[in-house]
């Protein structure tokens, strides 16, 4: 190098190791990201043991990943940089036909959680089969974008087959009601949502940006368990569908960090639905609607169904089924449950992730006359608290 | 704390080079060693103790050499020279290879001793080489002795080559630990290598070992013959940008702080026989094992009996020092009986053969030779080289193979070319195009190295994945 090279060199690095340092180092902390849907670490307090153990380095390092300037921006640039160098697959994520973002879930399926979580699945089925009866009791377990939207996948992706792990959670099921006290006939209790998608996979049944599936799929599975159930079978028609936003970019995004195209987010209200409450963990603080416009300000949209996770959510409707539901279930059922309005009087809707009491107790209390188990496969693959359901 | 992260970049770079360049040249040893310990102990603190007694043992024990040769009593240097030897490699057998002492001995006799669980000290096996070249380079009058502990302790802690290399021979940097110039030249050069070398590591050594990970997830009886060796490419690819840019970066500050290593790789994957590629790979090593090991056992002049028996020795020890296990040994044995066969059988049969021939029969040995490198045992290393072969009769291909080749493909190009010199040839040819001065060139090249940096950031930003891989060594 010449000198003149040599003066251009040393300036583009100091410009780029100094400057970027000096605005780390001045730009302010923010708690949350709204991106990313999550706190970000912040400045850990510096303690002689926190120093010793090693524990204030690795929070440093983390508080200054997470804080670091332009965040959002850095990973739209490597999600960027990746597209241009002809991946379909950033971040276990494919980038599909019709612009949508589809998690590959490559080591969900796999891991000794999932496993266990099948075994407590079973155990869960013989501690209430024998108690609701088959044709009161359901387990299901909705599966993933990329399982029903094989067809979209780019050219030879081959995720991990989830219809392999449905079918050991269906023989989980079985082996659970085979072994339940009562006569309950296990093909009753598992109920087939994956067959139902399937049929529908050329429809938006997905959301193109989000993990969850769109009100559409979740009608398609209602309509679908209504008929198995002997409820009042919905036609699409009978209902009222309002897209309350067009802006929506969910977490798929959030984790590639570039936007493509945005969702719709539709609610299907039905008019001939009766009239009914929601109160929230007992808190007395009674609403008159299950959906929560305030959430479509932020950028978690889908919040708008239930105003997003909460432990036990109590719906009072006057159906006058005499019927009373208890659903267990992740957030894959918060767009489910309002279809199921006119079939119950009462539908208790329980995230056991955030309900710290005993199960049992809840069910002897209540007297509820259905139950309904209600996951998407992946998300009951994951969950860590699922041995809450045994006690 | 490693190069490739936020923390060093932002807040560790900044700062040394800062204090170094403001402070009067006679502090700048200090300033050196003051921030390396800072670099050492990031993460665990305690081991600075086992640091300081490291400096200590090989600093009397060159003094004492020294002095001992003065007065005229060679038996006596020798005899400080073992004693501080001794101390060095007790330090590093007990922090790296006790439990695998305690581990086979277990095996052995049934005996159920406990394991001593110690966090290996990072770098350990590169600074205690460095210590006991020191020592021995004193001892034998190829360097002199050096009375101040700082300046010293500079050499042995110094960050840019601390945890990872090069293993620098204390008479390679003896002058410029007294007296060393810096220059804008030089340090243009440093800041260049530097910003080449952390591109390298993370956008070519992090995303091929992110591929190698996802195929060696896998059940290896289900993977077909091309996925395994897909996936011990991306492994062969991933350990030589990864250590090799490692080494980049470290020359790469050094010249930033006046300084010349000596080069670590070589262009290690366009070898024609294995012989060739160790002058290749990991020269620093090599050299170590050559100067201090193979010469003083008689090298070459000596019986072909003997011959062989050093040579085996050497890479028996070169295994060892890479991990304290039985692949590592494995692994060593390996290259020994390799080097052995072809010095006395092979070499000359090869000559014949057509280079693209040669390139293959080593490309696939050293491959070989990491497969036994980069499983914890033995057995996995057994099991994937079934799969190599079709053991488990999985298949040649599937359509994943295919998906990974596709989306992987403009990567392997890279890591494909990034292991030969066109890169290298084409970019001067670029620069003689231009004459030197030409604006475009300038541009061009200040737009090239802000590029590859901000995207470098951009990786670490997300971490997803980040993985050093030497903590073994």
């Amino acid at each position: 190098m010449n000198k003149i090279q040599s003066f251009g060199v040393t300036i583009i690095f100091c410009i780029l190791i100094f400057g970027f340092s000096i605005v780390t180092l001045f730009s302010p902390d923010t708690e949350y990201s709204e991106t990313e849907n999550r706190t970000l670490a912040q400045m850990p307090s510096f303690t002689l043991d926190a120093l010793l153990d090693g524990s204030f380095e690795s929070d440093y390092e983390e508080y200054l990943t997470d804080q670091f300037v332009f965040r959002d921006g850095w990973i739209a640039l490597k999600t960027a940089a990746e597209r241009a160098s002809g991946r379909t697959q950033i971040n276990d994520i494919y980038f599909a036909e019709d612009d949508y973002l589809i998690e590959a879930h490559t080591d969900t399926f796999t891991t000794e959680q999932a496993e266990s979580n099948l075994e407590i699945l079973a155990q869960f089925v013989e501690l209430y089969a024998g108690e609701f009866g088959a044709e009161h009791m359901t387990v299901m377990l909705i599966p993933n974008a990329v399982d029903i939207l094989q067809d979209k996948l780019p050219a030879f992706a081959s995720p991990y087959d989830e219809g392999e792990y449905l079918a050991s959670a269906e023989e989980a099921v079985r082996e659970g009601a085979s072994g339940a006290a009562a006569d309950a006939d296990a093909d009753g209790i598992w109920f087939d949502a994956r067959s139902v998608l399937q049929e529908h996979s050329n429809e938006e049944i997905y959301y193109r940006t989000d993990h969850h599936w769109k009100t559409l799929g979740a009608f398609y599975v209602w309509q679908a368990w209504a008929q198995s159930c002997g409820y009042t079978v919905p036609t699409l028609d009978s209902y009222e569908i309002t897209t309350v936003t067009e802006e929506f970019e969910g977490t798929i995004q959030s984790k590639l960090g570039i936007h493509t195209v945005a969702d719709s987010i539709e609610l299907y209200l039905d008019p001939d639905a009766p009239s009914y409450t929601v109160e929230k963990d007992g808190s007395g603080e009674v609403l008159d609607s299950l959906y929560d416009y305030s959430a479509l300000e932020t950028k978690s949209k889908y919040d708008i169904f239930f105003g997003g996770n909460n432990a036990l959510t109590r719906i009072t409707a006057e159906a006058d089924t005499g019927r009373k539901l208890l659903v267990i279930k992740d957030s894959y059922a918060h767009c489910f449950v309002p279809f199921l309005l006119s079939e119950f009087d009462q539908i208790d809707v329980l995230d056991i992730r955030y309900y710290n009491q005993e199960l049992s107790e809840l069910i002897s209390g209540e007297g509820y006359t259905d139950l309904l188990f209600l996951y998407n496969a992946s998300g009951f693959a994951g969950d860590t608290s699922l041995t809450k359901l045994l006690y | 704390m490693v190069f490739s992260s936020l923390l060093f970049l932002f807040r560790f770079l900044p700062a040394v080079l800062l204090c170094y360049y403001l402070v009067p040249r006679p502090l700048r040893n200090f300033v050196l060693f003051l921030f390396s310990m800072i670099f050492y102990a990031w993460g665990e603190p305690v081991y600075i103790f086992l640091m300081i007694v490291s400096i200590l043992v090989s600093y009397i024990g060159g003094i004492a050499v020294d002095a001992m040769k003065r007065a005229g009593r060679p038996k006596a240097a020798k005899s400080a020279l073992i004693l501080s030897l001794a101390a060095s490699l007790s330090l590093l057998a007990f922090f790296k290879y006790a439990d695998f002492a305690i581990g086979t001995v277990n095996t052995l006799t049934g005996a159920g001793l406990s394991l001593l669980n110690l966090a290996l000290p990072i770098g350990i096996s590169f600074y205690t080489f460095q210590t006991m070249s020191y020592t021995i380079d004193v001892y034998r009058g190829d360097a002199r002795v050096q009375k101040n502990l700082i300046s010293y302790g500079a050499y042995v802690v110094m960050f840019p080559q601390l945890i990872a290399g090069p293993i620098v021979r204390y008479s390679t940097i003896e002058e410029e630990l007294r007296s060393r110039k810096e220059s804008i030249g030089e340090f243009a050069d440093g800041a260049q290598r530097f910003m080449i070398g952390l591109a390298k590591k993370v956008l070519l050594a992090n995303n091929a070992g992110s591929l190698w990970d996802s195929i060696s997830a896998m059940t290896v009886s289900e993977i077909p013959v091309l996925t395994a060796w897909l996936g011990l490419a991306a492994y062969t690819f991933q350990i030589y940008f990864d250590f090799s840019t490692y080494s980049d970066m470290a020359i790469g500050l050094g010249h930033m702080f006046g300084f010349a290593f000596p080069e670590n790789f070589n262009y290690p994957y366009i070898s024609k026989s294995i012989t060739e590629f160790w002058r290749r790979w990991h020269i620093s090593l090599s050299t170590w094992f050559r100067e201090y090991v193979y010469i003083p056992l008689g090298g070459n002049r000596v019986s072909t009996a003997c011959h062989i028996r050093n040579l085996m020795i050497v890479w028996l020890l070169t295994g060892v020092w890479h991990g304290a296990s039985w692949n590592f040994v494995a692994w060593g044995v390996y290259y020994g009986i390799l080097l052995v066969v072809e010095k006395y059988f092979l070499n000359a049969r090869l000559e014949k053969l057509p280079e693209v021939l040669r390139h293959i029969y080593c490309l696939i040995l050293v491959m070989l030779g990491w497969n036994l490198f980069v499983f914890g045992n033995l057995t996995e290393s057994m099991t994937y080289l079934r799969a190599l072969f079709g053991g488990f009769g999985a298949g040649f291909m599937n359509t994943e193979t295919i998906y990974l080749i596709c989306n992987n493909l403009v990567m392997l190009v890279c890591l494909i070319l990034g292991c030969t010199r066109i890169p290298k040839n084409l970019c001067t040819r670029f620069c003689i195009r231009f004459e030197k001065n030409h604006p475009v060139m300038l541009t061009a090249k200040g737009l090239f190295l802000a590029a590859i940096f901000l995207l470098s950031v951009a990786w670490l930003v997300d971490a997803s994945y980040n993985p050093f891989l030497y903590f073994r060594f």
